[in-house]
């Protein structure tokens, strides 16, 4: 540590305190413009949440308005009176929509998580250099891309696809068809954001399982989906939403109808469909019920929503709002 | 880029370098007081304190160091052997003054038989500059030499040790003073040059890890 | 240098009451049998060679240190011997490593299997966050077939006593796992492995996430536990190396350099590549 250190010491000792005389008096020049570019950014971030909330609230205010007249048991509960008439109610359609959504679930969410599962757990995406890891690789992203260009299939292609394989097999419009188009939307979504979830569970959970000589699917069950659960069901419960307004793949499949259910092999009615027959009639009363559909349809929505997130709350698992 | 460690080692590097010098002259201003009759007690006395100083100061820092570096391998075996030294050398300095402390008790020599002592000294002489020297050069071949001087030393001692007892029985008339004093000084020779050996053997540690054979 | 003294060494603190102190302080003796024996084994990542051939032999009961710069393959060589080297993509190893005379890499044994025997603990605390300490300690029974609820409770008790956790948690075991600190945390990360009653112990830098006063609880244990099992410890704390293992194995840049009692090894290392590594005079 001779002389020649401690001069460069306070050279540097020097330029450090200029530099700092340098910067200081930069940022004091613009100190006001900075305070209000910030004022305008917030102002202009809050006017466009504003504007954001404006037309889903006043969808909200519309609908709430137009359908809460309607509404009353008999409404609720009652099949359809002849056409244009005030009478009746949209009870099969209510029932049709609750019947269908639950057996694409039933059909969808097992199959998508599994498929969320084997893609995150069994087949990720590294460069193994075997010919059976190159082959598993592949089929998994396959797989994926199979995934994402489902997620942006129009509803009505699916709507054709159910036509074509159900309907026309077993020879009637069915709620299998229904229950079989509308599974084909949500299984893409739940696979992907049950791969997505899986992913973001930590690699050290993992490793202590198999550090305990714990088998790869005891591990995958009880360690990385308990853990990951949150997630899968934000998955489930978003296309679960998703399927419950869908109209297009029901009118080829499901018919619609005035009758209540009547058998999983016959054609039955749902909310959408209903809203969309509704609002295409030139009746008033027939206007009135579509807004009186259109409520009920939310609110089933909103009650799923908030029912799940409840029960979640009440095992103490977190619903957050979903990666997609 | 030098440890933190390496400037410790360095600073007992350099004390026990000034004691080794220290320790040496003082030996050597005692020896020749002792030959020349002069009186170098002040001088070898503080000589004497000092090496005492200096060697609490090597204790000091060695202990210092281990606390908060943890050196191990040679920097560890380095630094125990400079304790043993240390003190090896302050054992010097204070034979060294207890040299010219008989001169001064027991009052003027110069009428003694001084050959025993001049024989052994030149042996001494010759062991603490190799001593001395075997640090610094990392020598580890000086332990069994200074063994070897040391064999000279203890049988010069004995073999005046004899020579005193035969004499006493045959002449009593002889001055008592020179026997008292040649015994006293060729015994603390003789420690001198024990403590040679163990500085060899320390630094022979130093070098390979292990204990001197000899030992 | 004076040797050791032989004497007995009685135990100066009553927490220390239960642990031989001559045991302690003395290493294995060479009459200790070869728990562990690892031979010419090699490692990769993809074309990366991270292990170069290395041979060593574990005794029983002893507690063994690798240490080594950041990259010499230390991880990599104690990740081989519970094969979990292999789970990682892209990785693949070869050589031998047998336990009490058995390989284990063997084409017929069941990788699973070697896990329970040999047991690990990581460098960051990862109890399973689902789960309360209880099931925490009981999750490799559990999903592992035991079912016997009693034999479940009494090795959980068993294994947080030996982990000297059970004394901080015997009131809260529902709560949470994560709930704790993180020297706790760590602590029921080797219950948990403890409750497997494996009989090797792998430690990969266990204590380099945690304060000093947690670090050295573990290294009390350490202590404790090596007298039923054998533990090896990866730590890139030299000073750690020197308190807690009886022998030492120094490697760099996949090979090893130099394997023998940590005592010779800080006081006497023979090659001078370890001796700078020790002295800190690089790495």
């Amino acid at each position: 540590m001779g002389k020649k250190d401690k001069l460069s010491g306070e050279k540097s000792r020097n330029a450090s305190s200029d530099y700092r005389q340098i910067f200081h008096e930069v940022s004091l020049k613009h100190a006001s413009r900075r305070r209000i570019t910030d004022k305008i950014i917030s102002i202009l971030a809050i006017v466009c949440v504003i504007g954001a909330i404006i037309p889903l609230g006043s969808i909200l205010l519309e609908v709430i308005k137009n359908g809460a007249a309607v509404i009353s048991i008999q409404f609720l509960t009652q099949p359809p009176g002849s056409i244009g008439s005030d009478s009746g109610g949209i009870g099969p359609a209510i029932q049709g929509t609750l019947i269908t959504v639950g057996l694409a679930s039933l059909i969808g969410a097992p199959i998508g998580i599994l498929s969320g599962i084997y893609l995150s757990e069994f087949a990720p995406t590294g460069s193994g250099k075997g010919v059976k890891e190159r082959a598993i690789s592949f089929f998994a992203n396959t797989i994926r891309l199979f995934n994402d260009v489902l997620t942006g299939l129009p509803s009505i292609v699916i709507g054709i696809v159910g036509y074509v394989t159900i309907v026309l097999a077993i020879n009637s419009f069915s709620v299998w068809a229904g229950a079989f188009a509308l599974s084909i939307i949500m299984i893409p979504i739940i696979s992907r954001v049950t791969e997505e979830t899986l992913k973001l569970v930590p690699n050290s959970l993992r490793e202590a399982g198999y550090s305990l000589g714990i088998s790869k699917s005891k591990i995958t069950l009880f360690i990385v989906l308990k853990y990951a659960k949150d997630g899968v069901l934000t998955g489930v419960i978003l296309a679960v939403a998703r399927i419950a307004g869908e109209t297009a793949p029901l009118i080829m499949t499901i018919l619609g109808t005035s009758l209540f259910f009547t058998g999983l092999t016959g054609p039955v009615d749902a909310l959408p469909l209903k809203i969309w027959r509704l609002a295409s009639q030139p009746y008033e009363s027939a206007h009135a019920f579509g807004w009186g559909a259109a409520l009920v349809l939310i609110l089933i929505i909103l009650i799923l929503s908030a029912s799940i997130r409840i029960i979640a709350h009440g095992k103490g698992i977190r619903v957050r709002t979903g990666t997609i | 880029m030098p440890r933190l460690l390496d400037l410790g080692l360095d600073r007992i590097r350099n004390i026990i370098t000034d004691m080794a010098r220290l320790s040496e002259s003082s030996v050597f201003s005692a020896l020749e007081a002792y030959e020349s009759e002069s009186n170098a007690k002040k001088h070898i006395f503080e000589q004497s304190e000092k090496l005492r100083t200096l060697q609490d100061e090597v204790t000091d820092l060695a202990i210092e160091l281990i606390a908060r570096y943890q050196p191990v391998a040679t920097d560890l075996r380095f630094i125990k052997s400079c304790m043993e030294i240390a003190y090896g050398y302050s054992r010097f300095g204070r034979y060294s003054y207890d040299i010219v402390d008989v001169l001064e008790t027991l009052g003027p020599l110069s009428g003694c038989n001084k050959h025993a002592v001049s024989e052994m000294a030149i042996t001494v002489r010759k062991m603490i500059l190799l001593s001395v020297n075997a640090l610094e050069s990392r020598d580890k071949t000086a332990a069994p030499d200074l063994y070897q001087m040391d064999d000279t030393v203890d049988t010069l001692y004995r073999k005046y040790l004899r020579e005193l007892v035969s004499n006493l029985s045959k002449n009593s008339s002889d001055e008592p003073r020179c026997y008292i004093s040649n015994l006293l000084i060729l015994r603390y020779l003789e420690r001198i040059s024990d403590h040679a050996c163990y500085v060899g053997d320390s630094v022979y540690y130093i070098i390979t890890g292990s204990s001197s054979p000899r030992r | 240098m004076s040797s050791s003294s032989n004497e007995e060494v009685t135990s100066y603190s009553p927490g220390w009451s239960n642990v031989d102190v001559n045991k302690m302080l003395a290493p294995a003796t060479t009459q200790a049998s070869i728990k562990l024996s690892i031979q010419s084994v090699n490692a990769w990542f993809g074309k990366k060679h991270a292990v170069k051939n290395v041979s060593l032999d574990v005794k029983e009961n002893s507690v063994t240190a690798f240490i080594g710069p950041s990259g010499c393959g230390k991880t990599t060589l104690l990740r081989c011997i519970n094969r979990m080297h292999e789970m990682t993509p892209n990785a693949r190893s070869d050589g031998k490593v047998i336990l009490d005379g058995f390989d284990i890499y063997d084409k017929s044994t069941d990788s699973a299997m070697i896990k329970r025997r040999i047991g690990m603990v990581f460098q960051k605390p990862n109890p399973f966050p689902t789960m309360s300490i209880h099931d925490n300690v009981a999750a490799g029974l559990k999903l592992n077939g035991v079912r016997d609820k009693k034999l479940i409770r009494d090795v959980v008790e068993q294994s947080l006593v030996s982990a000297a956790l059970w004394e901080e948690v015997k009131n809260d075991l529902d709560k949470p796992g994560m709930g704790l600190s993180g020297g706790q945390q760590q602590r029921l990360c080797l219950a948990r492995a403890l409750a497997m009653q494996p009989e090797i112990l792998l430690m990969d830098e266990p204590t380099s996430a945690l304060d000093p006063i947690a670090s050295s609880k573990i290294e009390e244990l350490v202590q404790q536990l090596k007298e039923h099992l054998t533990i090896i410890i990866v730590t890139h704390n030299m000073q750690q190396a020197a308190r807690v293992s009886e022998y030492t194995a120094f490697m760099y840049l996949g090979e090893l350099i130099e394997y023998d009692q940590t005592k010779d090894i800080f006081k006497n290392p023979h090659k001078e590549l370890t001796e700078k590594y020790i002295s800190g005079r690089f790495g």
